[in-house]
Order: structure tokens, then sequence, then C-alpha cells
């Protein structure tokens, strides 16, 4: 095939149109990214935390945050004093790696 | 259309790389087969491969899996195709089978990825990851967990916005977008059938109220959490990220119950909830757990007594029909239940739900086979026409069945049951050349 090594997504971007959803949901997900981050950068927070200071329902953003300590950008913290809920801080000073 | 490729020859087509068809794979090649295993997900080991610890020895589940699933990968006489159904089987004549596989596009090269994750880290989208049931995201880019097998990575072009990021970063150039849907001939002699089975989805029992109250899990997403390679920091509830200490299993979700469909018992969820309760009280010394049962199953070997331990280290078992959940403002549920030993409804508050599901068959295998029949059971399982003197006999001759698709069943009978139908097939084969 004609496409170059290293550079074969631009041959199937010529055959394959990316659907709106999908670049919908990398926005959503780098938005979400920025300002939970955003957030940690001003203090540790629990999930419950930052959910009041983002105003965004807890599920979601354990689901993101979970998904942010996977990929390297956050790490876990103390536990509050009840012994429920973790802190979270961002990790390497929130430096985006992506 | 898939591009067609060569016609391939072996002597075992085994269908389904669980442990089941691992097994399996691994005898006959030991014999000299030459094995042709078909898995349609991105790595093989099946359900066992993302389990935390297996009942009733506590043995960790990855430390079995994999040296084996090493074993069936690196075995000279089993080649291994990911990502890849069988489209249709046909029986020509005795000891002669031809099969269609269709082979997914996986868009990396997988000799040459060497498993670094640099194209994970580089790919800016974040899905839901199927392999932790729903709990986290993933990389559109990305290697399923880290014991997979290959350990290589895929591209989820779904969800891939085709920016070129992972490709970049990809230090030996293995990610290649131009592949394309590959379609082969393959002719064996005889056929494994080891395809597993199926979660029962607890959507299909509204009043539980999984998927509207996040804190009620299925056993499967537990398990997750109970892995090494688990999804969270550590335990958590997926509502609200709290520890939680007060964790309720609701048995039977799924199983014995005509209401849904499948009035048989899973036979091994009374047996994982009792193992996941005793990890947990390692992982959550404060917690506690209480298990809802109608009758416990304990029927394997050092199962009772593995039962009495868990009652020992005292987790409660309620005797009790769960009718319905319902969620407080802080994210902690109420089960309405009927206390059998009584009689009498009662309601009891915990923080965290985990709904044991059930094991229902994976009937698709049998739309497969063309010119011939592949009976089922009243159940749907594999049929087992002659399940005493011959269990991995099917209603077509030369074809087995293996493990937990023939009906619900642990590891070691799995495991068994994948060794008799090698044994089976073996013994079809030395026929043919008599
Ligand atoms: C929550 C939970 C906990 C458990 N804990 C324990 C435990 O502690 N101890 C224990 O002994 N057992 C446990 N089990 C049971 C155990 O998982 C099963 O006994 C075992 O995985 C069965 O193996 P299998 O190979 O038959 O099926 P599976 O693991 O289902 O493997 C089947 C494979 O076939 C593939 N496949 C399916 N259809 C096709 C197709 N058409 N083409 C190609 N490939 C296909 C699938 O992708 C899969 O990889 C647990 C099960 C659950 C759900
Ligand atoms: S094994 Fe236990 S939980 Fe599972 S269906 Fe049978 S009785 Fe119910």
């Amino acid at each position: 095939m004609e496409a170059e090594k290293g550079k074969t997504h631009k041959y199937l971007r010529e055959r394959r149109p990316v659907p709106k959803e999908v670049t919908e949901q990398l926005k959503v997900f780098t938005k979400t990214k920025k300002s939970i981050l955003n957030a940690l950068k001003e203090g540790d927070k629990t999930i419950p935390q930052l959910s009041e200071v983002l105003n965004m329902p807890k599920e979601e953003v354990m689901f993101q945050l979970m998904s942010l300590l996977k990929y390297g950008f956050v790490e876990t913290g103390e536990i509050d004093d009840m012994d429920e809920y973790f802190y979270y801080k961002v990790k390497d000073n929130g430096k985006d790696k992506s | 259309m898939p591009e067609q490729k060569e016609t391939l020859e072996y002597d075992v087509l085994v269908v389904g790389g669980g442990i089941a068809g691992g097994e399996s794979a691994l005898n006959l090649a030991n014999i000299g087969y030459k094995v042709l295993l078909l898995e349609k997900e991105l790595t093989i080991g099946g359900k066992m491969i993302l389990l935390s610890k297996v009942f009733p020895t506590l043995d960790c589940a990855a430390c079995i899996t994999t040296p084996k699933v090493s074993e069936i990968s690196r075995h000279p006489n089993i080649t291994i195709f990911t990502s890849t159904v069988a489209k249709k089987i046909n029986k020509i004549a005795e000891h002669r089978f031809e099969a269609v596989i269709l082979k997914k596009p996986r868009y990396v090269n997988v000799p040459d990825c060497t498993g670094c994750q640099l194209c994970e880290e580089a790919c800016p989208v974040s899905v839901t990851d199927q392999y932790q049931y729903g709990l986290v995201g993933r990389k559109a880019a990305y290697i399923p967990f880290s014991i997979a097998s290959p350990r290589a990575a895929a591209i989820d072009i779904d969800n891939c916005t085709l920016c070129g990021a992972c490709e970049r970063a990809c230090p030996t150039k293995c990610i290649d977008f131009t592949q394309t849907e590959e379609e082969y001939l393959v002719k064996v002699k005889s056929v494994v059938v080891a395809t597993g089975f199926n979660l029962f989805d607890p959507l299909k029992i509204p009043r539980y109220g999984f998927g509207k109250f996040k804190n009620v899990i299925t056993s499967m997403q537990m398990e997750r959490q109970l892995a090494p390679t688990r999804p969270f920091n550590t335990i958590l509830r997926p509502g609200d990220g709290k520890m939680p200490d007060n964790i309720a299993y609701v048995l039977c979700t799924g199983s014995r119950d005509k209401t849904v469909g499948n009035p048989i018992c899973s036979q091994i969820c009374c047996m994982y909830s009792i193992k996941q309760a005793q990890l947990l009280m390692g992982a959550l010394p404060m917690a506690d757990i209480t298990i809802y049962y109608l009758h416990i199953r304990a029927f394997g070997k050092g199962f009772n007594e593995f039962y009495a331990q868990a009652q020992d280290m005292g987790v409660e078992f309620v005797k009790g029909k769960v009718g319905k959940i319902t969620e407080n403002e802080d994210g902690n549920l109420i089960l309405r239940y009927e206390d059998i030993e009584s009689g009498v409804v009662k309601e009891a508050e915990h923080d965290m739900v985990v709904l044991s599901v059930g094991v229902l068959p994976n009937m698709e295998i049998s739309e497969t086979f063309e010119n011939k029949n592949l009976e089922l059971d009243p159940f749907n399982f594999v049929g087992q026409p002659d399940i005493l003197a011959s269990p991995a006999k099917t209603s077509i001759e030369g074809v087995f069945v293996a493990g937990t698709a023939s009906g619900p069943m642990d590891i070691p009978d799995s495991i068994l049951s994948g060794g008799a139908a090698s044994a089976e097939t073996t013994s079809y084969l030395r026929r043919a050349s008599l």
C-alpha cells in the first residue's frame, strides 16, 4: 500500500471520516480533565469536594478522576479523618503529557 | 469486503481462548497436533485472567493464568488468532471440516509492539474500559491490561480521531492504519468449541436499581476492584469514591429465576461471593459483609470448609430473598427482603451492594455450524448427548465441547473438561489414521 510507515493515520483519514460524536467526546474529556486538574492545583480534594466546586455529579467526577489517576495525571493522597474519602492531588504539578 | 487470504491447514480448530479452550489446545499441541486457537477478544485468558483470587484456595488467579497463557502463546504447535471469530463451519466428511474465519484489524503489528505504552500515553481520547467493566476509562490506543496476552497495543478505531499522536509516539513504528479485515478458509480434522459463558445483565431486574444506583455493582466489577490490575486506588464506591464499610451481596441474581428466563443454578456465584467476602475482610478490615442467599451451594472439594471459614471470619449470612433496592440521598442502599426463616419482610441499610450475577449460555456458536446442527440443551448451552460416557461429545461427530460452553462450572471443572475434550479429540483423530 502507498501509505508511509508512521503516517498511516493520514491514509485512513482519507478513507474513513471521523464521526462527530468521537470528536465531541474528545472535547468533553479534554475540558473535564482541565477543570479537574485546575481544581486540584488549588489544593488536594476529595471526590465530593471536587463535585461541589466543579458542579459535576459525584459519579462523573469519580469516573474521570480514576481515569486521570490511571493515566498518571493524578495521585492518591491521605484519607480524610472519617476514613471515608481519599484526597487526590496533581502529579508532577499537573504537567499535561498528552 | 474483507481481504481474502490464503487457505490454512491445521489438525484442530479450537474456538475460544479461555481457560478451557487453552487447556484443550495445550494438550493437543503437546501430543503433536497442530492447533489453531481463535479468540474474539484482543487477549486470550477468558474471564479467568480478569479474576482476583480463586476459591477455594485463594491462589492468585493471575499466578495460575499467566504461566499457562504464556505456555499457550509460545507453543510451536499452537497458532493464535485474536480479534477473530469463526463465521461458518462445515463438515465435509469424517475428519474433514472447513471453516471461514474473520480477523478484525488491530491496527498494530503485534510482533513489533514492545508494549511500551507510549502510544497509550500519547492518545488524547478517553472512553469506557470494557476490561474494567465500565468502572474507569481507557485510551483509544491501548493495551487491554498489563497481563494481557499478547501484551500488545490495539487501536479502538470506533473511538479514534485519527490524530496520529500514537504513530508519532511509537518507537518501533508498529501502528498500521492500513490494516483491514481478513478472511481465511481453514481446513481442519476436528473442532473444539470452548466459547465460554455470558454474564447475566442485571439491567433486566430493574428493581435492583443497577445502572441507576451507582453503588450497586456486579460481582465481576467487584472482582476487578479486588484484582491487582484494579481500576481504583483501593476498593471504592463508584458513586462517590467512598471507601465502603458495609457491603451486601445478593446471590442468585439472574439465576434460579424463571421470570428472567434462567431457571437453573449458576453453580459458581455462591462460592465466588464467599471468596470475595473473605478478600474484602482482608482489604477492608473494618467492613461488615452480609450475604443474602436462598441456599448456599458449596458442593466441591474444600468448598464447605471455605464457607465455614467465611462464617468464622465474621461474614454474616442471611437467608433472605431481596425484593427491592432503593437509594438514600447519601448513596447508601436500602435492601427490602423477606427473611426466609421468620417469613417477615425486613429492611437493611448498606453502603454498597454487589449483585452476584449468574452464568448464561453463549449461543452464537451454534449458528456458525452450517450443514450440521450443533444441538443445544434445554437451557441453550452446547448439548452433551452422551454426557455420562463421553461428556465432551456434541451432536456433531468430530466436534467436541470444553468448559462453560456446556454449562456453568468453575475453573477446576473447566480445566478438567478441557482435558476431556482434548482426549476425545485425540481419540477421534487417531481413528482417522487407523
Ligand atoms: C465474578 C466471577 C468470579 C469467579 N471466580 C471464580 C473462582 O474464584 N474460582 C473458580 O474456580 N471459578 C471462578 N469463576 C468461574 C470462572 O470464571 C469460569 O469457570 C471460567 O472462566 C470458565 O472458563 P471458560 O474457558 O469455559 O470460559 P470463558 O472464560 O468465558 O472463556 C471463553 C472464551 O471464548 C471466547 N469466545 C467466545 N465466543 C467466541 C467466538 N464465537 N469466537 C472466538 N472466541 C470466542 C471469549 O472471548 C473467551 O475468551 C468466576 C466467575 C465470575 C463471573
Ligand atoms: S451458585 Fe448459589 S448464588 Fe449461584 S445460582 Fe446457585 S444457589 Fe444461587
